[in-house]
């Protein structure tokens, strides 16, 4: 399934990472990121290790970083999609404004298709609280001038997802 | 909607090329992300669901209002476009805001919400590419999903150049960029955002969203208010039904598995000081889901499937081919939207090759309900007498198309095909030569005996009525007697009752329905008199006609809906009863089973490519018969053309109607025989061949076109 689901977010324009350790993945970061900051959003602690290990970029400067760095609820390998949880709309506004999102996906969460992700969108909606999630596929696209794809329009013209084996 | 403005989009070479280059690569890209989908499922699935919210709305938008506002969302439920227009300033007024920025939404198109907010002095800005430029170019969308798709990179470039104050080149990647920074001060500093919405879920009180450039995840995001102005027929019972809406949208708007981007919103999150504002927009909507005949046109998704399958749409763009709202499903719902003044004209427009029901989302019967509609609409003008008078008394219809055989006389050209018509026919043929009006009628040959007598056969025959329909009854009677001795020929006993009249259809589809109606019953006593076991059309239109309109116009009367019932049983097309008897026995040496043509083995020596009438393919639902009788024929070898299926242009009336849209589609149709390299175009329909050959005759091409009668007739004789 992780390879049906790389082989449809590459179809998109998605790069997919596969890493068998968390150190890996930080090697993957610190190549592309260098030294510049980064706009975090939802990123639990147990990715605390790839998380401090860049510069916090300020709210307030989410418009102008190229970085975003989150993680996702789930994979669905039929499309190569993302299952984002964006609650919090300032973490919301980073996976939107930066050219280059980066997305840790566990591999354990990858689901076939929508269909199969339904208990888990339910469960969020359902719920009391209130809720933002995101089905996210591939960089941003138009195709709207003479039917032309183009990647990268208003959110991120490179959508990096780095998926965790054995996670 | 004028002649002069469907000329301008006929000679507008860029729409064309455009809308032709989609037409192609559309149905691949279709195919290509419903593998693996089980699409009739779907759809079946969709549309039922969605009828069964129609039925019960009020209630749902109870339960959906209830349910959003438990989430801290503030449901306005707006009766008119006024009212929504309002709400929405009022919301802006509240914060004290002037500046809105959007993401895509129909509804706002259809509230004019942009034109009436900047009378109140507030900015709006687009922020989907292609309705930016439609809003800098201060056009409406021609598409529902591709609201752009009739502007160029040279225009776009002009547009883009003036807003940014920058000479930008005609390079799509470039523009694009400097789109991508010319709007990003707009997010950052627009005061309230605006979304549509694709589904509003009843259970839960969530919206979905899906786009592709990500410019609906800022407008939600950015400003602190969000308001989403939906159409309160997008309410779902549940996230099962939103999911499968949101399955089948991408990939029956543009070909696509999946959009960049769906969201779900449930509520305003972020805590104190972010609003959500639903605008559930009435318009008209809550009354036409308690119509029982149109009701249905609610169902729809808004996927535009319609449009990208429709040969009409493909000559003349959805600046024609609707109002706000384009395509099939636009010609349907502008009536209860708009006013039925803004939809007398484009309704008109629709051809009638039913291509958008095979296609639709949740299985709308288009087509169907667009002719109901003309019904509705239809206006007391001469065509009364045409159709309620003329056509309806048999002697008079036959006499004068007796005289027109008379009055042509001076217009036949060589070969006797009439290539102008007196102006006070038609002013424009639109380039077509036409075949003369008979000098004998088959209803005259066969009174006459000149065609052939039935073969006496010792083996029990099945008894068939001819109906021959009118066009081939009074043009094309060699075509009747193709028909009639070919299945003499195989075995059938054939008689052609004289007092059958029209089959209605063109009463119909001028919305005549009660002529329609009178014609369906004196059809159906004179076909049912004589106990046959079939009643043989050689015309689809006609076919559809007796099979399943009758069904439908007498619906309301028991007694001659009992008969409607037992005559649709009995009517089949002539291929299909072809195809019944043709490979079984030996049916001489023009068929295949005899292994020789003319004493020599046969190789293939006549190339032939099937088209597909719109009426039988998919009135019918018959196109594997046809292929099997030309299979039967000796020496036959088929070649399957691109768009087999797709309408020559004819559409009865319409040609004459609107001859330059016609002439348009034909040159499609013609343009696709003549890649396949065959010398002889079958087809199971008088009026698609009258279109093809007059088309291909025009061109000077050798390609001959026959009906499958004629085509089987020539073999069996041998």
């Amino acid at each position: 399934m992780v390879y049906q689901f790389a082989e449809a977010a590459e179809a998109v324009g998605s790069t997919v990472k596969r890493f068998s350790a968390m150190a890996e993945a930080l090697r993957y970061l610190r190549d592309l990121i260098k030294e510049e900051k980064v706009a975090v959003s939802e990123l639990p602690d147990e990715y605390a290790a790839l998380r401090d290990a860049f510069p916090p970029a300020d709210p307030c400067e989410y418009p102008q970083v190229r970085f975003c760095l989150s993680s996702a609820q789930a994979g669905i390998a039929r499309t190569g999609t993302l299952l984002l949880d964006l609650g919090d709309p300032t973490g919301r506004s980073a996976t939107a404004l930066a050219p280059i999102h980066l997305v840790l996906l566990k591999e354990s969460t990858i689901l076939p298709d929508l269909r199969s992700a339904a208990p888990l969108l339910g469960a969020a909606l359902d719920a009391g609280t209130n809720a933002y999630l995101s089905l996210t596929t591939g960089p941003s696209r138009t195709a709207d001038i003479e039917r032309v794809l183009t990647i990268g329009v208003h959110g991120p013209r490179e959508l990096h997802i780095l998926i965790l084996e054995g996670a | 909607m004028g002649k002069s403005e469907i000329r301008e989009k006929i000679n507008n070479s860029y729409l064309r090329r455009a809308l032709k280059n989609f037409a192609a690569a559309y149905p691949v890209a279709r195919a290509k992300a419903l593998e693996g989908i089980d699409f009739e499922g779907l759809r079946s699935r969709i549309s039922e669901s969605k009828r069964g919210v129609l039925r019960r709305l009020p209630e749902l938008v109870a339960e959906f209002t209830r349910n959003a506002e438990k989430a801290g969302a503030t449901v306005h439920f707006c009766r008119t476009r006024d009212d929504a227009n309002r709400t929405i300033h009022r919301i802006m007024q509240e914060q004290g805001a002037t500046f809105l920025v959007k993401s895509k939404a129909m509804t706002s198109e259809e509230i004019e919400l942009n034109h009436y907010l900047e009378k109140q002095g507030v900015r709006c800005l687009e922020t989907d590419l292609g309705e930016w430029i439609i809003q800098l170019a201060g056009e409406r969308p021609s598409h529902m999903v591709l609201p752009a798709i009739h502007k160029n990179k040279e225009e776009v470039a002009e547009l883009f150049s003036k807003a940014t104050g920058k000479e930008l080149p005609a390079d799509i990647p470039t523009l694009v960029k400097a789109a991508r920074e010319a709007l990003r001060s707009g997010f950052l500093t627009g005061q309230v955002g605006l979304s549509g919405g694709n589904v509003a879920i009843a259970g839960n009180g969530a919206i979905g969203i899906m786009t592709n450039e990500g410019n609906a995840r800022l407008v939600t995001t950015i400003p602190r208010t969000h308001i989403a102005l939906i159409g309160v027929e997008k309410i779902v019972p549940d996230l099962a039904a939103a999911l499968d809406v949101m399955e089948i949208l991408p990939k029956n708007a543009t070909g696509q598995k999946i959009t960049s981007y769906a969201s779900f919103i449930k509520g305003p999150t972020g805590g104190e000081g972010r609003a959500l504002h639903i605008v559930l927009l009435d318009n008209g909507r809550m009354e036409l889901a308690l119509d029982p005949l149109f009701s249905e046109a609610l169902t729809c998704v808004r996927c535009g499937a319609c449009a990208n399958v429709c040969p009409i749409y493909e000559i003349v763009g959805g600046h024609v081919f609707g109002h706000i709202y384009v395509g099939g499903i636009g010609l349907v719902i502008t009536p209860f939207l708009h006013g039925f003044d803004k939809a007398e004209d484009i309704l008109k427009l629709c051809i009638g090759c039913r291509k958008c029901n095979e296609v639709c989302a949740s299985k709308i019967n288009i087509e169907g309900l667009i002719v109901d509609l003309r019904d509705r609409i239809r206006k007391p003008t001469g065509q009364k007498f045409l159709f309620g008078t003329f056509m309806k008394n048999r002697k008079l219809f036959h006499g004068a198309l007796r005289a027109a055989y008379l009055a042509q006389k001076p217009f036949q050209g060589e070969g006797g095909r009439i290539r102008h018509l007196p102006l006070v026919l038609n002013s424009d043929v639109g380039g077509k030569s036409l075949p003369p009006i008979a000098e004998k009628p088959y209803r005259d040959l066969v009174k006459e005996g000149s065609s052939r007598s039935p073969l006496p056969d010792p083996r029990s025959r099945e008894k068939v009525l001819f109906f021959t329909g009118c066009l081939a009854d009074f043009v094309f009677p060699e075509i009747c007697r193709d028909a009639q001795e070919s299945l003499e020929l195989l075995g059938y006993q054939v008689s052609f009752p004289q007092n059958q009249l029209c089959c209605g259809i063109p009463a119909r589809y001028s919305g005549e329905m009660e002529v329609a109606r009178d014609m369906a019953r004196l059809n159906i006593d004179v076909l049912l008199a004589e106990g046959a076991d079939y009643i043989v059309t050689i015309c689809p239109t006609c076919t559809v006609s007796l099979k399943h309109d009758f069904l439908k116009l007498l619906e309301g009367e028991p007694v001659y809906h009992a008969k409607a019932v037992k005559l649709a049983e009995k009517v089949f097309n002539y291929s299909e009863l072809a195809a019944k008897r043709l490979g079984t026995g030996d049916r001489g040496p023009g068929t295949r089973g005899s292994g020789m043509v003319n004493g020599t083995p046969h190789a293939a020596r006549e190339t032939i490519t099937y088209h597909d009438a719109c009426h039988l393919r998919r009135g019918c639902g018959v196109y594997e018969e046809p292929r099997r009788v030309l299979r039967e024929l000796a020496g036959v070898e088929i070649r399957e053309m691109t768009d087999c299926d797709k309408c020559c242009g004819f559409g009865g009336s319409y040609s004459f109607k609107f001859p330059e849209i016609s002439a348009e589609v034909l040159k499609n149709k013609k343009e696709n025989i003549k890649e396949s390299g065959v010398t002889t175009v079958a087809v199971d329909c008088p009026g698609c061949k009258m279109q093809i050959e007059g088309g291909l005759e025009t061109d000077g091409s050798s390609i001959r076109v026959e009906h499958s009668a004629t085509l089987v007739a020539r073999r069996l004789r041998r």
